[in-house]
């Protein structure tokens, strides 16, 4: 772009065309003051503060809104245009509510700070302040929109970045003011609650309800999400050692930018619960004393895991004991975490609770690109010009990766939702290929996206040239997809050739990405569908590109970071398969010793292990097994039988109260460390709180365990650890030099460098066919609702997520209330063949026939009785989040 | 005597034909006005399925233009002129006869339907001052008497019947 000079103040200014004035007057460290420009929203001019005068024709231009010309001469802060900035801030304040005192937006308000830089103290005016009813009623938001000064921040930040349409102007002139559909209240709205909204009004109309503290926090400190996959960088506002508010970070290039979601800015209150763990504790064994934990030093705490692990590592072999690392803890945790186990205990059994919720598609993309496609920024998604996102309800479980992908479809990504309900991602679609909802326990999607390949191979309209330089075996896939009978899965799946054909059509010749939901696990054979995707990936070369590739909204924070440091059972760190020889031997030589060749346990035969007695102990870091695993009551039984548990963790929960040791940690706002989000972006954070008590972070706990162990390396700092990460594990060799970086990618040339290293299609199984138990007629997916997240440990302890009452009834299609006869009755039965619940109901018209909705994470997660544990299998985790139910009277 | 029921299906036959257009809403906006003499509020949601649009964003628009009306009006719609001009030329107690008359406040429908009494803030047309504007006709040069007939005209009903 072709670049033009002009000049402000006399100061020679070069920009490229097409800049604003503002642009580039801050650019160049020009302050020109604003109240309703945002850099992450289209200008808008509105409230005419940024106003600037035009040397030769003395005109007055808003700055946010006027282009720079070639030769202009732009005055900023001559007597005229500071006489009419004030007359604006004047006007505002005379309609504004003289209750600065109260109003907890205090110094951070705009509207204040350029009235005092601008020296406006009285207005002078007669005052015409605009009374609106005071909304307080939810635990999230209030709006007082007396101090509304009309700037559009909140409306343009809700349509442009969150893409939802809660709100918009109503009326006009003097009365106009941001409003919700019928002007009802903001919870019987569409409003999701992200906050994003308050996080960009400049003055208190919209603020974060206080509850404990109002107002300005004392310190601000950076902080990254500790919820879920997407890694918003946060802003942490903390008074005493009090986390009081949360905001998102002001920096540029985060993911989240201006955003958030609901449990990011609202529900980090569960910090402060007195839930909290704040002492070191173990179990009095003795029988003259009754069974309680005792509170103990950490030094008296640490010798007794110490001497306990040790005993039965000598009594009954190192394979007795299993350790339990977290998806919530951080990248150095968990490396340090998985080297004590192999390298202190000599065991491999490693494990972690993200395998069901996404490791396993990461782990078997990882298998099928050989390491190519490891990153995928979602701010690349804008450059796809086709986005399918298959069985993906980013609004609940990764809101802000779906921002990303609305953003995308609204800037003109053509987006294709092949998903039986209605989410957000399917109203906003230009195509939804809707498969039927028995479909869902079937195996639906990989028939369909398989026809969609068979129709671009027919047309010959795949990409030949990546197909012949790249891969291998297209032909053996075009023989075994050409064993599909077409019409009976689209008869199975209630789908019209013409849609599929649609479909094919336009993914032909573009770029493609691939948004696969979590939920996609919820699927029997979820791999059949990956593999479906990864060859219509390479049929259209949609491997390499920018704004290609696959996303997978993961659920947990360090759920890719976890997976990376190798606590699951069949990975070394650094993405080594633990089957490769090869790979033991690097790490061998790295850390010195010999590793145990016993590959590890999977969760699942685990709890199996536990039940048998073939494993005697456990040490679990941040993980809540009794309420994230199915059949709870087996679960805390079969830890119930090991002679010895040690639970560290940040909250009271079922686990600790079996514990033989526990040990209390910090959360994520009160250590140091690092997360990878789904991203594969690498975010370092410093601790904004101190952590309460005696608690301490996990890492630290683990570095005193390693060294009580007698180990003779000393992990004293956080970089010691990070040093050490970067030498094992190459693909985090830029760990921790920035606050964030990225994971690397192997070259994508690098699976050419031997013969045998093409990409691979794979070929089309024919499915096997469930047998569906009548008895059960409904199929239920349970899933999170955007209040909680995962099982709900900690959003459940929030208490603004515990005001706002979500009791988490049951959704039922309005078809199926009608046949139930549901509509008098109160609370229901779901019943499975492994156990029952019972709740409320409520009737969801998008929900297809057929189908009910479960929302996890409340009444102690109890909808885990539903399921059978012995779905979690590591090869295939399917199906851990559906099952067959029927539905009860009571 | 109550607003007649609205027929939605109608409406529906609206949308459709202008679900495709670029800029649909306000030409749609403005044919349910016209066909039924007001936007009901429950049209709102149908319309912006229909157009993708965001419901906050149709109910924007419609609060947002005059021409558009959420409630029913009467079957004559008076617009007093309460202009400068207008004023001079005692504007008001135009306003004020007519308010007596119909025993009806600003802004409001008597409950027959048969008028909706506003006020503008010029018609434009102040060279006839004091003017108002009765559906799509004006009025000039109003004195008492010709107020009078201009509402008999409009059907007002007598007191005595």
């Amino acid at each position: 772009m072709e670049n033009i000079f002009f000049n402000i103040n006399g100061q020679k200014i070069t920009c490229p065309s097409g800049t604003t004035v503002l642009t580039a007057a801050t650019q160049n460290g020009i302050y020109i003051p604003t109240l309703c420009y945002h850099p992450d929203l289209k200008p808008y001019g509105a409230c005419r503060i940024c106003l600037v005068e035009d040397k030769k024709s003395g005109r007055l231009m808003a700055s946010c809104v006027t282009p720079a010309m070639q030769d202009m001469a732009v005055l900023t802060d001559t007597h005229r245009i500071l006489n009419h900035r004030r007359n604006i801030v004047r006007l505002m304040m005379a309609e504004h509510p003289e209750s600065c005192i109260v109003c907890g937006k205090g110094n951070r308000c705009e509207l204040r700070k350029i009235a005092a830089q601008l020296g406006v103290a009285e207005h002078g005016l007669y005052r015409m302040p605009n009374y609106k009813p005071f909304e307080q009623i939810n635990p999230f938001i209030t709006r007082d929109l007396s101090k509304c000064i009309l700037c559009g921040k909140c409306i343009r930040a809700d349509h442009e970045l969150v893409v939802l349409g809660a709100i918009d102007y109503n009326n006009r002139g003097f009365r106009s003011r941001p409003a919700t559909i019928h002007e009802t209240a903001l919870e019987n709205s569409n409003c999701t609650f992200c906050g994003t909204c308050v996080s960009v009004c400049p003055t208190g109309a919209l603020a974060p309800k206080y509850f404990r503290h109002a107002g300005t926090p004392e310190r601000e400190g950076d902080s990254i999400c500790g919820f879920c996959g997407a890694g918003c960088s946060l802003s942490i506002g903390v008074s005493g050692q009090k986390i009081v508010e949360v905001n998102p970070s002001p920096y540029q290039g985060t993911v989240n930018g201006v955003t958030l979601c609901v449990r990011g800015h609202f529900a980090n209150d569960y910090i402060n619960t007195p839930d909290r763990l704040t002492n070191p504790m173990v179990r009095n064994k003795d029988i003259n004393l009754k069974d309680e934990h005792v509170n103990v030093s950490w030094d008296v705490a640490m010798e007794t895991v110490v001497s306990k692990l040790s005993e039965i590592k000598r009594k009954y072999g190192p394979q007795s004991i299993a350790f339990i690392g977290s998806s919530k803890c951080s990248n150095e945790e968990n490396y340090l975490f998985q080297k004590i186990a192999r390298v202190i205990f000599g065991t491999n059994n490693v494990i972690n609770g993200g395998y069901a919720s996404g490791q396993m598609l990461l782990s078997y993309i990882e298998k099928k690109t050989y390491g190519t496609c490891r990153v995928a920024p979602l701010s690349d998604l804008k450059q796809a010009e086709v986005i399918i996102a298959i069985n993906a309800d980013t609004s609940h479980t990764v809101p802000v990766a779906g921002y990303h992908i609305k953003r995308a479809a609204g800037n003109g990504s053509f987006l294709i939702v092949i998903d039986s309900e209605r989410t957000d991602l399917a109203t906003l679609s230009k195509q939804w290929i809707r498969p039927l909802p028995s479909a869902k326990m079937q195996t639906s999607f990989a028939d369909l996206i398989n026809l969609i390949c068979r129709k671009i191979l027919k047309n010959k309209s795949y990409d030949q040239k990546f197909v012949e330089s790249y891969t291998d075996g297209l032909d053996q896939f075009a023989e075994s997809i050409n064993t599909l009978d077409e019409n009976k899965i689209l008869k199975e799946n209630g789908i019209q050739e013409q849609e599929l054909k649609k479909a094919a059509d336009l993914i032909n010749g573009k770029i493609v990405a691939f948004v696969i939901g979590p939920d996609i696990l919820h699927n029997p054979e979820s791999i059949r569908t990956v593999d479906a995707l990864f060859n219509l990936a390479l049929i259209t070369g949609n491997l390499a590109n920018k704004g290609s590739g696959f996303y997978i909204p993961v659920a947990e924070n360090n759920l890719v970071g976890a997976f990376d440091m190798g606590v699951v059972p069949d990975y070394l760190p650094g993405r080594r398969l633990f089957s490769f020889d090869e790979n033991k031997i690097i790490l061998e030589k790295q850390w010195q010793v010999k590793l145990a060749s016993e590959p590890g346990l999977d969760m699942l035969s685990f709890i199996k292990g536990a039940e048998s007695g073939q494993i005697k102990a456990v040490y679990i870091m941040g993980e809540n097994l009794i309420r994230t695993l199915p059949q709870p009551q087996r679960v805390e039984a079969a830890l119930g039988r090991l002679e010895f548990v040690v639970v560290q963790d940040i909250v009271n929960n079922r686990c600790t109260k079996l514990a033989d040791v526990i040990l209390p940690a910090a959360v994520f706002a009160e250590k140091s460390g690092s997360f990878t989000n789904m991203e594969g972006r690498i975010q370092t954070f410093t601790p904004v709180a101190l952590p309460p008590g005696e608690a301490r972070a996990d890492w630290q706990i683990l570095s005193h365990l390693a060294k009580k162990m007698g180990y003779p390396e000393q992990y004293e700092t956080i970089e010691k650890i990070r040093q050490e990460i970067r030498r094992i594990v190459p693909m985090y060799e830029r760990l921790g030099n920035h606050r964030q970086d990225w994971i690397k990618n192997n070259d994508f040339q690098t699976p050419f460098s031997g013969n045998d290293h093409r990409f691979l299609f794979s070929s089309v199984t024919s499915k096997s066919t469930l047998p569906i138990d009548e008895s059960y007629p409904f199929t239920a997916r349970i899933g999170s609702l955007r209040f909680h997240l995962g099982s709900g440990t900690r959003t459940a302890r929030s208490e603004r997520i515990r005001l706002y009452g979500k009791k988490g009834e049951i959704e039922i299609s309005g078809a199926d209330c009608l046949k139930l006869g549901l509509d008098v009755c109160k609370i229901i039965r779901v019943k499975s063949v492994y156990g029952f619940i019972e709740r409320g109901f409520k009737t969801n018209t998008d929900l297809p026939a057929g189908q009910i909705f479960i929302p996890m994470a409340v009444n102690n997660n109890d909808v885990m009785n539903l399921i059978n544990l012995e779905q979690l299998r590591q090869s295939d985790p399917c199906a851990a989040k559906a099952c067959r139910v029927r539905i009860e009277k009571i | 005597m109550e607003a007649e029921p609205i027929d939605l299906n109608s409406i529906s036959e609206l949308i459709k034909k202008h679900q495709d257009e670029k800029w649909g809403l306000i030409p749609l906006l403005q044919e349910i006005q016209e066909s039924i003499g007001y936007i009901p509020v429950e049209t709102i949601e149908p319309i912006a399925q229909a157009l993708k649009l965001s419901p906050a964003h149709v109910q924007g628009v419609v609060t947002f233009y005059s021409g558009f009306a959420t409630e029913p009006k009467g079957k004559c719609v008076l617009k007093v002129c309460r202009g400068t001009a207008c004023h001079v030329k005692g504007g008001k107690s135009v306003l004020n006869i007519i308010k007596k008359e119909l025993n009806l406040e600003e802004g409001k429908t008597s409950p027959d339907y048969q008028f909706t009494l506003e006020t503008v803030a010029c018609l434009g047309a102040c060279f006839l001052a004091p003017t108002l504007m009765a559906n799509r006709d004006y009025y000039g040069k109003l004195s008492p008497k010709k107020i009078t007939s201009i509402l008999d005209q409009y059907g007002r009903l007598k007191g005595e019947e």
